[in-house]
């Protein structure tokens, strides 16, 4: 029987014989390899999906008319800039003055579901515009005006056309159906919505747009970046951060993962130290037989490799074990919080399993060293 | 001779009993400092989240729709709030709560070449003295905490007095007149003319841009509004939104009694938009839905959040604990063997064995306890820049944690032990 063989043959024998007590061990490593390896894919996956719920504040960028006018084509050029990926939602805005009752509103014409994507925040009450002929009016309008859900309101456009000599203005009127009241707490109360192509249709002006609101995820850095890149190379928009929302969720944002990040440290070290506690428990335990080794013969630093060799064995085994239950708990806590799935980080198992390895292998050592240093004859005697 | 075999114990395998407590100290100190840093998390984040400005909005009541709705000018729409009743906010139920708010008062001044601005009249740092002792530097200082300032430095009302002819200027307005700090301007308003000191320049990057800040009554002198102001910015701490307070939000009349009252007595945004509306004379009060759902969300989540970790690594605490009891039990076989050999019965070794970890746990559950409040503290400071509130139910769980962990890991390996047969034991098998 070759060295190794036989060196293979007691690490095994050793594991399996004790097996409960190998298995308490194994056990405990495991779970400070899940906690490693679930805590630092949390860690690493909070600003995104963070960033994601910061997106409830609405638009973080905007563009509008560098030169004369904005037209969707602009805008459509802007966005092709911004990674699909990052881009949450892009609502174009055209604002008229118009008149419901004879008095003077501000009607907003935009795409739906760019605003629903920008504008999270918002409260509509009933249903949000879905086809031609249906507009949404603000919580004021409504209230000031007496508008319901479901009636039908006229809304007169006048043309802004030069009057030759002996015109009349003759004002343009649709009839649109209430289908939803929107409730913001903000300026918006007091406009009235519809549909790009209702505006137009009204107008008979078609194109230009006032504004465009973007949501784009990505911290501070990503979205000075994009609206380098926009202004240099997209000459006839002009892209803004919304100060108020980009600052402030730098500062939020760098806060919680500082948070995650401190937790992740005090929950690893306190883990780690466990491990070692009973690493050391379980080695301690065996001065014994380790003096029994000595007294037949064997020297000091062929039972250290052994020991060491059972050491890396369990650490390895934990450290698989605590990469596939770290990354469920991860999967888990990201389904429940964010309900989306986290990414699969593959350098996070060799990290976890070293790092599994390092402390079971140091944690053992020190208790072996005493051990081994002891006279054969006292350990056996059992003092 | 049970005392004494306990204390014998904790005395001679005085090196053992302290890993064991040891270890419990660091399972308790991980479960107390994360439950206390979850349980405080909601508050800390909440805070955090002031930094977007304010989450209620308080207007006229009649005004909140001719203002914004007719662009009428602003002397002429008619309805203002008192000022007089500001301090009336801090008053409130949930005064506790409201941690910043400012009063604002619009006008348009002419400047000496005809063209028109916006001007605004606010608090800056406005220092408050509350009838109940409480100090407060409220205003848009603490409240516009996303702007940049450019040139000049904030306005300092505190050290200039609240009528100081000082103000400071968006960033748009800087470039159009080409003025920088220290250069004044004069301005015609409604009443009176005024020459201002420009203290600031600040980048809000958006339509504040354009438009004067200067100390509220000095606004409301040049624009003949004394004691008046038309809107009030509220920066309260809320409760995220259920089903409960949409409801209330909408008719708090719609609600039973007992309803009303957790409705009331819950910092919802929209109670303390009610409780608002109760104290300031012909106000309405309302969330600004921006800021309001969008700290809601972000709470629920972090909380969320930091419930998960704080299970998990409750579970690695207990684990850990249970592993090593185990370990250190099992180890003790041979004096076990002994004991039974010589007559004693199971009931009494196990008894003797848990009382003895019973007893280590408990030291080590109180050390490990002020060592997890100390770890609290550490989060908290680095990542906050406050304390940690220790909330009471700590304790009993961490307790009660500890306790059922040390017996229940005691519990599998003393069966094991009382299988064992003395004999083989103490034949070293």
């Amino acid at each position: 029987m070759t060295k190794q063989k036989m060196f293979v043959r007691m690490i095994t024998a050793s594991l399996v014989r004790r097996r409960s007590r190998m298995l308490v061990a194994l056990l405990s490593i495991a779970i400070g390899a899940t906690i490693l390896s679930g805590l630092v894919t949390i860690y690493y996956d909070v600003p995104r999906q963070m960033g994601a719920e910061f997106r409830n504040y609405g638009a973080n960028m905007i563009f509008t008319a560098a030169e004369d006018a904005l037209t969707s084509e602009d805008v459509a050029q802007g966005t092709a800039m911004i990674d699909s990926q990052d881009l949450v939602g892009c609502a174009p805005y055209r604002y008229e003055n118009v008149r419901v009752h004879e008095s003077p509103v501000v009607a907003a014409g935009t795409n739906m579901e760019g605003a629903k994507a920008t504008s999270p925040y918002w409260h509509v009450e009933g249903e949000w515009v879905s086809q031609s002929g249906q507009i949404m009016v603000g919580a004021n309008v409504a209230e000031s005006f007496r508008l319901k859900i479901g009636t039908t309101v006229t809304v007169s456009y006048t043309p802004e056309i030069e009057l030759k000599k002996g015109e009349t203005v003759v004002d343009e009127q649709r009839d649109y159906e209430i289908v939803g009241i929107l409730e913001t707490g903000g300026s918006e109360e007091d406009y009235i919505y519809m549909s790009l192509e209702d505006l137009a249709g009204l107008t008979k002006k078609e194109g230009t747009l006032d504004v465009c609101e973007l949501s784009v995820s990505g911290g501070t850095d990503v979205l000075n970046s994009y609206m380098e890149k926009i202004n240099s190379t997209v000459p006839s928009v002009k892209a803004r951060l919304v100060k108020r929302v980009t600052a402030s969720e730098t500062t939020v944002l760098t806060k919680l993962q500082a948070l995650v990040l401190l937790v992740t440290i005090v929950v690893l070290a306190l883990t780690m130290i466990c491990v070692a506690t009973t690493m050391t428990a379980v080695v301690t335990e065996r001065r014994k037989e380790i003096g029994l080794r000595k007294a037949i013969g064997a020297p000091n630093s062929s039972i250290i490799s052994e020991f060491m060799g059972e050491s890396v064995l369990l650490g390895l085994l934990g450290g698989i074990l605590g990469s596939v239950l770290g990354f469920l708990f991860a999967q888990r806590v990201s389904l429940h919080v964010f309900s989306s799935a986290i990414s699969f980080r593959f350098w996070l198992v060799p990290v976890t399993i070293l790092v599994s390895v390092a402390v079971t292998c140091l944690s053992s050592l020190l208790p072996i060293r005493s051990a081994t240093e002891i006279d054969p004859a006292l350990v056996l005697k059992g003092e | 001779m049970f005392l004494r075999m306990i204390r014998g114990t904790l005395f001679r395998q005085w090196k053992k009993m302290l890993m064991i407590a040891f270890t419990i100290a660091l399972g308790a100190s991980l479960a107390t400092a994360m439950l206390s840093v979850m349980l405080d998390v909601g508050d800390k984040v909440n805070q955090e989240l002031k930094t977007y400005g304010a989450n209620i909005t308080v207007v006229p009541k009649s005004a909140s729709v001719l203002n914004n709705l007719y662009d009428v000018e602003g002397g002429s729409a008619g309805t203002y709030l008192d000022e007089a009743e500001l301090g009336k906010i801090k008053t409130i139920f949930w005064a506790f709560n409201i941690v910043d708010f400012a009063p604002f008062v619009s006008t348009t001044a002419t400047l000496d070449d005809g063209s028109e601005i916006t001007a605004v009249g606010s608090w800056f740092n406005h220092h408050i003295s509350l009838p109940t002792g409480e100090e407060l530097d409220a205003g848009v200082a603490s409240m516009r905490s996303w702007w940049e300032i450019s040139e000049g430095a904030w306005l300092d009302e505190q050290s200039a007095g609240d009528q100081a002819d000082l103000c400071m200027i968006g960033i748009g307005l800087s470039e159009k007149y080409g003025l920088h700090p220290g250069d004044t301007l004069h301005l015609s308003g409604a009443s009176a003319d005024r020459t201002l000191k420009i203290s600031g320049v600040f980048d809000a990057g958006g339509e504040e841009d354009d438009i004067l800040y200067a100390p509220l009554n000095t606004v409301q002198a040049f624009a003949d509004l004394e004691g008046k102001i038309d809107s009030i910015e509220v920066s309260a701490l809320t409760t995220p939104d259920n089903e409960l307070a949409e409801r209330a939000a909408k008719d708090p009349s719609s609600l039973t009694v007992a309803q009303y009252e957790t409705w009331y007595c819950t910092a919802y945004a929209s109670s303390i938009c009610y409780q608002i509306q109760e104290v300031i004379t012909d106000s309405v009060a309302s969330p600004v839905r921006q800021v309001a759902d969008s700290e809601g969300a972000i709470l629920n989540k972090t909380q969320l959040l930091m419930i998960l970790i704080t299970i998990l690594s409750l579970i690695g605490a207990a684990l850990g604990i249970c592993n090593l009891v185990t370990a250190s039990v099992m180890e003790r076989s041979s004096e076990i063997g002994l004991l039974k050999a010589i007559g004693a019965q199971n009931a009494a070794v196990s008894g003797l064995v848990q009382t003895e970890i019973f007893i280590t746990a408990i030291f080590g559950g109180i050390a490990g306890f002020f060592a997890g409040w100390g770890f609290a503290q550490i989060i908290g400071h680095t990542v906050f820049g406050s304390a940690i509130t220790m909330r009471p139910m700590v304790i009993p769980i961490v307790a009660v944690l500890v306790v059922i962990v040390t017996l229940i890991g005691s519990i599998p390996a003393i069966r094991m032990l009382l299988r064992l047969s003395p004999c083989e034991v103490l034949h070293g098998r």
